[in-house]
């Protein structure tokens, strides 16, 4: 950052005609905001009554307006309808000129030297749009020299935001509402002047030449907690963490219907965004085209003709415009240029004429996994190393091999688990098992336990009260965050449930975060079908449950059939859904199969493995599965993860 | 027979197999006012190159020289309204090379097409004391409806500007650029503040094709649709966005009722606002 040496002054308020003299000195055209058909606009200032004086900016979804406010404040209003933008890159530009004359051609560039330009009242976001559009149009191999031109014929004066408009979220985008790099002066407007501080060589000379004295500090205090006020005021309403990933995993997502039902395809979001760049260039020719001007001017991802061949539109659909501004702002900008091409400024927001907010359709879209629970912290002296001691306070049977016991007593770190961990059980005595965590309490967890060999046995047909060492949680379990939004379809297998019941609980705990669940399980006979009163009350808590068994008996009325064969009953599109599978190799194999058919990209399609662990940490080898370790990597994987290991006998 | 929406997606003229030197152009008209005509005819500063560049052979308003064809180039306005206009644009189409449709009437069926929601007869009585001598149609509809159109210039009148653009691609034999785009762009591009956004002004913009240079909201008021519905209109959710923002629920359709109703995208607004205009008088009248 070029930052001058000079330090902050008070520009008292009647001296601002002062600073805008000044920035004119060397013919140069003053822009700033003024007042035009009941917005800003950014135009020529001569004086301070051309700025929006006693002003303030209403703005919401699809809504502007200007209010009186009765102060004598210039910088109430925050970001205008029209962005520097229309400035530095302008919605028209000449770009040749093309004559034929005696059959000879000839061709001229009609770039223009730009006009020297001072930008008054550029706002922390706008700075930030400034630099984006530095990046995109004259950061890369090719430079656009109009534009590069256009920025270097203009000064720039910024002004933090002291209040915020409710579209506003450069606090999520890292921009503002303080002014950060590319300004040459920094205004933060106080009661009866500006507090004025230098930013570059070529503010340190305006500065010497203001009529301002040094500030007190008082006065410099003021100014910083009134951008600190406008900066608690708008929060962080975008959740921008994973935000790239959790988009582009969503391109399939139900939303971009929905808010193509909404979306008009008018562009206006993208001509008001700073830092858009799309243009086209089009060709006017006199009638007997001898003459041919071709014009570059704003385009838009919006219009058929942005991505017209011969033979049609690449994107046909509102649908799919949306999505490609909507990733490329967000996602795939920051693949192309290093940044995100959004500054929070919130003009797409109120300029929408139908009033989409961007920030409810990341949301929706692209939903952050807050509120979910997380994976558990290791740190500390238990986890994945360490035994800790809990007490079997309960019993059950839930089929005639297997059973639930309820663990309390136990580490707030094991029942801070996640879906789909599993958990070390120690016996003195007998060999260390892995068992999946079946249900989280809040002091206690369940695991259900099949009495399998020595030391599963023996655990079942322990007593109450009997302490057992516990090591946990341990590994990766389910993604419960990647089913926002979307169908959940949940296949499973005997005691394959056991590890998925902790899935099913976070589905319940925000059932209107997710799509339709259905959950198809299947068991060799009825009387093996764990947590029987649960799948009966499922349905209740929005659950489908779609039940089926190899060998009925008299009691059963039900399907009878293997698991997969149930999704041959459905009506279901797999393509926007996540699939969870957890059961007998071969059932996940066939499973896999089939729900990939149905559309469930392999990226989506989760699946719970078993190996010999012992360790649980990666350590001791056993459970090598190819290029993982199923302890340690798992248990939980997506296929694509795990390419085609899951079909490769005996790996 | 050209799909019912053939007029959303302007087809493009053939180049010609070889250029003509002079094309002979015709301009025509069914059912209209003449304002398309007269914009031609407002060309002033070009009308000696057009005439250099073109013969012109037919052209109501201008000369009262006829030609039965045939053009190279023939510019149609107004719609089709009468059973003697469906027989004579089957006929002009034979005899055109290259047919360009020209203005709201020919493109949508004009304002004209309010009757096709009507009662035709009974309009037809109270208008003219001997309706037995008329012979009309129940509806007037857009000449693509009728016969394949190689090129759409949409507007009520037409603009001059994309009407020499036409001009220009035919004496070379290139597409005409006809932007398909909204309204919103030309305002944007102008600096026009949003009058939907800034002022509640109901502006049919976003769904309405581009081509006037934004007019309308440049004078503080909103567009009325009369390039008629762009591609991928999405007529319903500006309608519902009106209704659910002040404007009156009854109103919102009537403001698709104008210059291009008939166009599909808009035709369902339409119907709704001369249903419950028809709905009214009827209570009256009881």
């Amino acid at each position: 950052m070029v930052t001058g040496a000079a330090e902050a002054r008070f520009l008292p308020r009647s001296q601002l005609q002062v600073l805008i003299d000044l920035l004119a000195e060397d013919g140069r055209r003053v822009i700033g905001p003024t007042v035009a058909d009941g917005a800003v606009v950014y135009d020529e200032v001569r004086s301070p009554d051309d700025l929006p004086v006693g002003l303030r900016d209403e703005q919401a979804p699809g809504s502007y307006r200007l209010v009186e406010t009765g102060t004598p404040r210039v910088f109430d209003v925050t970001v205008g309808m029209t962005s520097w933008k229309r400035y530095t890159f302008p919605p028209i530009v000449p770009l040749t000129r093309a004559s034929r004359e005696d059959g000879h051609l000839s061709l001229e560039s009609s770039a223009e030297t730009p006009e020297l330009l001072a930008f008054l009242g550029v706002r922390g976001c706008e700075l930030a749009a400034l630099r984006v559009q530095d990046r995109v149009l004259a950061g890369g191999p090719f430079v656009d020299t109009d534009y590069l031109d256009r920025r270097q014929s203009s000064l720039v004066v910024a002004a933090q935001c002291t209040r915020a408009a409710k579209t506003c979220f450069c606090t999520s985008m890292g921009t503002g509402p303080e002014a950060g790099e590319g300004a040459d002066l920094v205004l933060t407007e106080l009661d009866d002047g500006f507090l004025v501080e230098s930013r570059s060589p070529m503010g340190d000379q305006l500065l010497d030449r203001l009529p301002a004295d040094l500030a007190e500090p008082a006065q410099q205090t003021a100014a910083r907690l009134a951008v600190a006020a406008t900066r608690e005021s708008i929060g962080n309403p975008v959740a921008t963490e994973g935000l790239h990933d959790r988009l582009l995993d969503a391109l399939d997502s139900p939303r971009w219907q929905e808010v193509a039902d909404r979306c008009l395809a008018c562009a206006n979001c993208t001509l008001v965004c700073p830092t858009c760049f799309c243009t086209s260039v089009t060709q006017r020719a006199d009638l007997d085209t001898s003459t041919i001007v071709a014009e570059r001017s704003w385009d838009s991802c919006f219009t058929a003709g942005f991505a017209k061949v011969a033979g049609g539109s690449f994107r046909s659909r509102r649908q799919d415009r949306y999505r490609q501004w909507l990733t490329h702002k967000f996602a795939t900008w920051i693949d192309q240029f290093g940044t995100s091409g959004c500054v929070g400024c919130g003009r797409c927001i109120s300029w929408c004429p139908v009033g989409i907010d961007v920030r409810e359709e990341l949301e929706a879209i692209a939903p952050p996994a807050e509120g979910l629970r997380k994976h558990p912290q290791l740190a500390g002296g238990t986890g994945p190393a360490t035994y800790s001691i809990g007490t079997i306070r309960s019993i059950a049977a839930e089929t005639a091999d297997t059973y639930s016991l309820v663990i309390d007593g136990i580490d707030p770190t094991i029942t801070n688990g996640t879906p789909g961990q599993f958990l070390m059980v120690e016996q003195p005595g007998f060999p260390a098992f892995p068992i999946s965590i079946s249900r989280y309490g809040l002091d206690h967890v369940v695991l259900t336990v099949r009495a399998a060999g020595p030391a599963t046995s023996h655990l079942v047909h322990s007593e109450p009260g009997t302490e057992i060492g516990l090591r946990g949680p341990l590994g990766v379990g389910w993604p419960v965050e990647r089913a926002l939004g979307r169908d959940v379809v949940i296949a499973t297998g005997g005691i394959g449930l056991a590890p998925l019941r902790p899935l099913i609980d976070a589905l319940v705990s925000a059932r209107d975060r997710f799509g339709r669940v259905r959950l198809h399980y299947g068991a060799r006979t009825p009387r093996d079908m764990l947590y029987t009163d649960e799948l009966a009350s499922w349905p209740e808590l929005g659950i489908e449950v779609a039940l089926t068994v190899d060998r009925a008996g008299p009691e059963w009325l039900g399907r009878v059939g293997v698991v997969t064969q149930l999704f041959d009953q459905d009506d279901w599109r797999g393509q926007p859904a996540v699939a969870y599978l957890c059961g007998p190799e071969r059932m996940m194999q066939v499973a896999v199969r089939t729900v990939g058919e149905r559309g469930i990209p392999a990226e989506r399609t989760f699946v719970s493995l078993e190996r010999h662990m012992e360790c649980g940490i990666g350590l001791c080898g056993h459970c090598q599965m190819g290029k993982v370790f199923v302890c340690r990597d798992g248990p939980v994987f997506s296929v694509a993860q795990l390419g085609d290991a899951l079909n490769v006998e005996g790996l | 027979m050209p799909a019912a929406d053939s007029h959303l997606h302007p087809t493009r003229p053939k180049a010609p197999a070889e250029a003509i030197a002079r094309p002979r152009v015709g301009v025509a008209k069914l059912t209209s006012c003449d304002g398309c005509q007269l914009t031609i005819l407002d060309l002033e500063d070009h009308l000696l190159e057009i005439a250099a560049a073109f013969e012109i052979v037919e052209f109501p308003e201008a000369t009262s020289n006829r030609s039965s064809g045939p053009y190279d180039v023939l510019l149609v306005e107004g719609s089709v309204s009468t059973p003697e206009q469906v027989e004579w644009i089957t006929e002009l189409r034979r005899r055109a090379g290259i047919l360009v449709t020209i203005g709201a009437c020919a493109t949508a069926g004009g304002i004209q097409a309010l009757r096709n929601w009507g009662n035709e007869p009974a309009w037809r009585a109270s208008v003219y004391p001997r309706p037995e001598l008329l012979e009309t149609l129940a509806t007037s509809t857009a000449i693509s409806d009728h016969v394949v159109v190689d090129a759409e210039l949409r507007g009520c009148p037409i603009d001059p500007h994309q009407l020499l653009e036409l001009l220009a691609s035919l004496r070379v034999g290139r597409r005409p650029q006809l932007a398909d785009e909204a309204v919103c762009l030309a305002c944007k591009r102008r600096g026009t503040v949003c009058v939907v956004v800034a002022e509640g002004i109901p502006c049919l913009g976003p769904v309405t094709q581009t081509g006037c240079g934004a007019i309308c909201p440049a004078f503080g008021r909103g567009c009325y649709a009369c390039f008629g519905p762009k591609e991928q209109a999405n007529v319903e959710s500006l309608a519902a966005w009106f209704a659910e923002h002040g404007v009156d629920e009854t109103s919102v359709p009537r403001l698709f009722a104008g210059f291009t109703a008939y166009a599909p995208p808009f035709r369902e607004q339409a119907e709704r606002a001369t249903r419950h205009a028809h709905g009214q008088k009827e209570r009256t009248d009881a």
